[in-house]
């Protein structure tokens, strides 16, 4: 398992300094091959996993990742003083006091530093595989993108080390390592964030940067408590293997906190919506594979010590909250980059209430959904970068005929846009477990159980109106022309398309292998609960919930194939009409319905901050 | 196995049902006005008629999303009939309803477009309760199958009745109707998503308005559990409470429409929901 993480960890690396030394021509070949090799290593690594391993770092390490923290807060300090951020510079200084105070004081036991287990390995495939495809989209994105030959060089580089502390920050046992990981991921946000070195970048990136510090002090701060209240080993193990004692509650809530930051939960949202202003490639990185999905990632580690607890009930509250008001945002948006990622943080927020609730039926809907999140999210982030730097379109308004003038493009999107939600594909599932276990919940937490149900069953309706309102633009197309001829949009472009696409299908035919092989396992790992995955006659036994198999199969066909069908569908003999205008002869330009949530949002956020200051409270008492 | 025959035969003549039920409905409701009304079988007669009509397309895409949301609406409806589970259902007739707005939105009609915007806030204030109605019957019958609810012997009217109201509610959305029918709305929108199809190809949308009705009243149903009679009873109930409102009501906007629902209608069923969870 070592040489695995060894290598998921200095490939990417080697190949992010390479990438800035090597001359031009030879990027895309470095790019590409390390591109496969990171999937196929990912892939390797994770069925070569049984049970949890823990790696010791030798002791070396320890100093190593002291200075570098020390670097790190150096460097974020230096930025507060660049753009004359208080709020940056307060928190880079106490971050620093109590980093050097932890590493004088803390004794550094021999227990390992790294674990890994199921649950890293299914995030190592969701890392690597997605942002090695993104990181071939990018070679031709960045290529159309104004600036000097290094800074485009610069721009891959980031994100390889990112994958590299992305492979880290999943496979960290110890807290002050894991801090250092965590930390890494903000300042790869930071630069690629600000990447386009204009006004409004820098100001978003400094955005993204104090309020993910803020995670950074909670961190440390669990760190401290377990320190000052002699708890042991400041290791996730350590805490885990103390569930259901009062004590750790706190701790857990700190981690919690700083999860949930960087998964952009209301009040945090901010970060991530600003997060926009970057290159496209960057958006597809951190909504898809990396930065958001740690917080569902950590949640899920730590689920088998929050379940039951007052803490994880607020953090079920909250999500459900941020789930509908997210969903809400989005429904008021028309920039397409940003309905996005207001649907981004809706269903992170479902992904973590299932992470939080901790049954094995809730923890695979939690996977499903992280899974297929990621991959519908990337290939729908990097069709918005086409769409800019081919179509030239950023509205959804604008995206009118889409269906004629570019005809492929419209047709990936629409399947992105089912898969995230409808079914035939897995979210759709990972919605449906939802409510279904939502249901069982009920029966045994009453209140908290029943709103989250309302939660669920509104946001739920709220996006599928949203996505279906964008798939209508989609499809939209006068009658003049009958023939369809694909785009032209370059081969790399079309080369990640398919792999995607490749991807999506995948799922589909194999989510029944998928639920018993991939799935299930995991889950039980993470919760040391076994999660059946069984047929019963026709139905399909997922935990405590039974999904009908015909009839899902049929549904699972149905959608996509009406949907494909329709784009290529030419009835014969037929006479054509022209629409119906009441006799005017004006060009109309068609708009769509918009809720309008300004007045909302700031009652959106402070409701989000009771619950934040909530999770301490429940904690403490 | 006699229940599932009787099944099978519902699915399969739902259509007629619905047809039948369309017809009555429309004497009824000229009763109502003391007009005479057409015939029974009138539904019919139209049916053939348009069959005959000279086929006319605004373009294909547009003509197959409308056979392909009565093929779905019928699948939605067989899986009901045949007890499935609930959500599913819920989420079957959703997408029907959605490749029905699709197929507006797919349009360069300004009519459809309002249509389908009008629509689709329509799904949003009816879907919301009907998933509440269905997690309430999970709390009481242990299992989100519908026919766990069918034969159930105890009928879930008595235990749920607020939710009965709201549902009762919500049907003159899906069902179009007065005050609600802000989404065909003829004298505003000239029949909104519908405006496009013509012939053969509105044969389908036609016809899928009548499942639509075997689809409610099923719904119903389930509220009577294995007690056909009281099931009849509220059918018959609801059948002449729907043509009242609908004749007495007049239009109100889509605003209002989302307002009522998810303030009142949505509130109705939600108290039930804690009422079932905290007894």
């Amino acid at each position: 398992m070592e040489s695995y993480l060894s290598g998921l960890f200095f490939l990417p690396l080697l190949v992010s300094l390479l990438l800035l030394i090597l001359p031009k021509n030879l990027v895309k070949p470095l790019v590409i091959v390390a591109a496969v090799a990171l999937s196929a290593m990912s892939v390797i690594a994770f069925s070569n996993i049984s049970g949890a391993q823990y790696i010791t770092a030798p002791d070396y390490t320890n100093n190593i990742v002291f200075g570098l923290d020390v670097l790190l807060l150096c460097f974020f300090g230096w930025v507060a003083i660049q753009r004359k951020s208080l709020w940056v510079g307060i928190l880079s200084v106490v971050q620093l006091a109590g980093l050097i105070y932890l590493f004088f004081n803390l004794s550094h036991t021999q227990s390992a530093q790294l674990m890994v287990d199921e649950l890293s390995g299914f995030m190592f495939i969701l890392i690597n595989v997605i942002s090695s495809i993104i990181a071939i989209f990018s070679l031709k994105y960045i290529e159309q993108e104004d600036c000097s030959p290094f800074r485009r060089k610069y721009f891959l580089s980031i994100i390889f080390w990112f994958i590299a502390a992305m492979n880290l920050v999943v496979s960290a046992d110890n807290l002050e390592y894991f801090f250092l990981f965590f930390e890494l991921t903000t300042l790869a946000s930071y630069l690629l964030i600000s990447f386009r070195k204009d006004e409004v970048s820098e100001k978003n990136a400094v955005t993204a940067l104090w309020m993910n510090q803020i995670g950074g002090v909670a961190l440390l701060s669990a760190i401290f408590y377990i320190h000052l209240n002699q708890l042991g080993d400041i290791t996730f193990t350590n805490l885990l293997s103390n569930t259901g004692q009062q004590a750790i509650l706190l701790p857990l809530a700190f981690i919690s906190i700083a999860a949930l930051i960087k998964g952009a939960q209301m009040p945090f949202s901010k970060w991530l919506l600003g997060a926009m202003v970057a290159p496209t490639p960057v958006s597809a990185l951190l909504h898809s594979s990396t930065m958001v999905k740690i917080a569902p990632f950590v949640i899920l580690r730590l689920s088998p010590a929050l379940k039951d607890t007052s803490l994880s009930m607020v953090i079920i509250g909250l999500t459900a909250f941020v789930f509908v008001a997210a969903a809400l945002g989005a429904l008021a948006q028309d920039n397409f980059k940003r309905i996005l990622a207001h649907s981004t943080i809706a269903l992170l927020a479902l992904m973590i209430m299932m992470a939080a609730l901790g049954t094995p039926t809730t923890t695979i809907a939690a996977l499903v959904l992280i899974l297929f999140h990621g991959i519908s999210k990337s290939m729908l982030f990097l069709n918005a970068g086409i769409l800019e730097k081919v179509f030239h379109m950023k509205e959804t308004s604008d995206m009118d005929r889409l269906s004629e003038t570019g005809p492929f493009t419209a047709m990936v999107m629409i399947i992105g846009f089912m898969s995230l939600l409808l079914p035939p594909f897995g979210a759709f599932i990972g919605k449906w477990l939802s409510i279904e276990t939502l249901g069982s919940f009920a029966i045994e937490s009453k209140l908290l159980g029943a709103l989250t149900i309302v939660a669920v069953a509104f946001g739920g309706a709220i996006l599928t109106l949203l996505y279906f309102k964008v798939i209508g633009v989609l499809i939209n197309r006068s009658g003049e022309t009958d023939k369809i001829s694909f785009e032209k949009t370059g081969m790399i472009y079309r080369a990640t398309m398919y792999m995607l696409l490749g991807i999506i299908t995948f799922s589909i035919f194999g989510l029944p292998w998928l639920l018993t092989q991939y799935f299930s396992p995991v889950s039980e790992a993470t919760l040391q609960q076994a999660a059946t995955v069984t047929s019963e006659g026709w139905n399909m036994l997922i935990g405590s919930v039974s999904l009908p198999i015909v009839p899902l199969a049929i549904a699972f066909l149905m959608l996509p194939a009406t949907l494909l069908t329709a784009m290529f569908i030419r009835f014969k003999n037929v006479d054509r009409a022209k629409e119906y205008m009441c006799g005017e002869k004006v060009n109309y330009s068609f708009g769509s319905f918009y809720f309008s949530t300004e007045v909302a949002t700031p009652w959106f956020y402070s409701i989000g901050i009771a619950f934040f200051l909530a999770m301490l409270m429940v904690s403490l008492l | 196995m006699t229940n599932m025959y009787i099944s099978i035969i519902l699915i399969i003549a739902a259509p007629l049902i619905g047809g039948l039920l369309y017809g009555f409905e429309r004497i009824v409701k000229a009763r109502m006005q003391r007009r005479i009304g057409p015939p029974l079988l009138q539904p019919f007669y139209d049916f053939f008629k348009l069959a005959d009509k000279r086929k006319m397309v605004v373009h294909s895409a547009h003509a197959f999303l409308g056979i392909m949301h009565f093929i779905s609406l019928w699948f939605a409806l067989a899986v009901l009939l045949l007890g499935g589970d609930l959500i599913l259902v819920i989420f079957l007739h959703l997408l029907s309803s959605a490749l029905l707005i699709l197929s507006a939105y797919s349009t360069r009609s300004v009519f459809s477009h309002l249509g389908a915007n009008r629509s689709a806030i329509s799904i949003l204030a009816y879907e919301p309760v009907l998933i509440i109605i269905a997690v309430s019957i999970f709390m009481l019958t242990g299992s989100f199958e519908a026919g766990a609810a069918f034969s159930s012997n105890q009928p879930l009217l008595y235990k749920m009745p607020l939710a009965f109201v709201a549902l009762l509610l919500v049907l003159p959305i899906k069902l179009k109707k007065s005050p609600f029918d802000v989404a065909e709305a003829h004298q505003e929108v000239t029949g909104g998503v519908e405006l496009e199809f013509s012939g053969i190809f509105y044969e389908a949308v036609y016809t899928a308005k009548w499942l639509d009705y075997v689809f409610c009243y099923t719904l119903i149903f389930l509220f009577a559990g294995s007690n056909l009679l009281l099931g009849f009873a509220l059918s018959i109930f609801t059948f002449i409470y729907l043509n009242a409102l609908d004749n007495s009501t007049a239009r109100v906007n889509y605003k209002q429409m989302l307002r009522f629902s998810l303030g009142v209608s949505f509130s109705l069923a939600f108290i039930n929901l804690l009422i079932n969870s905290l007894s």
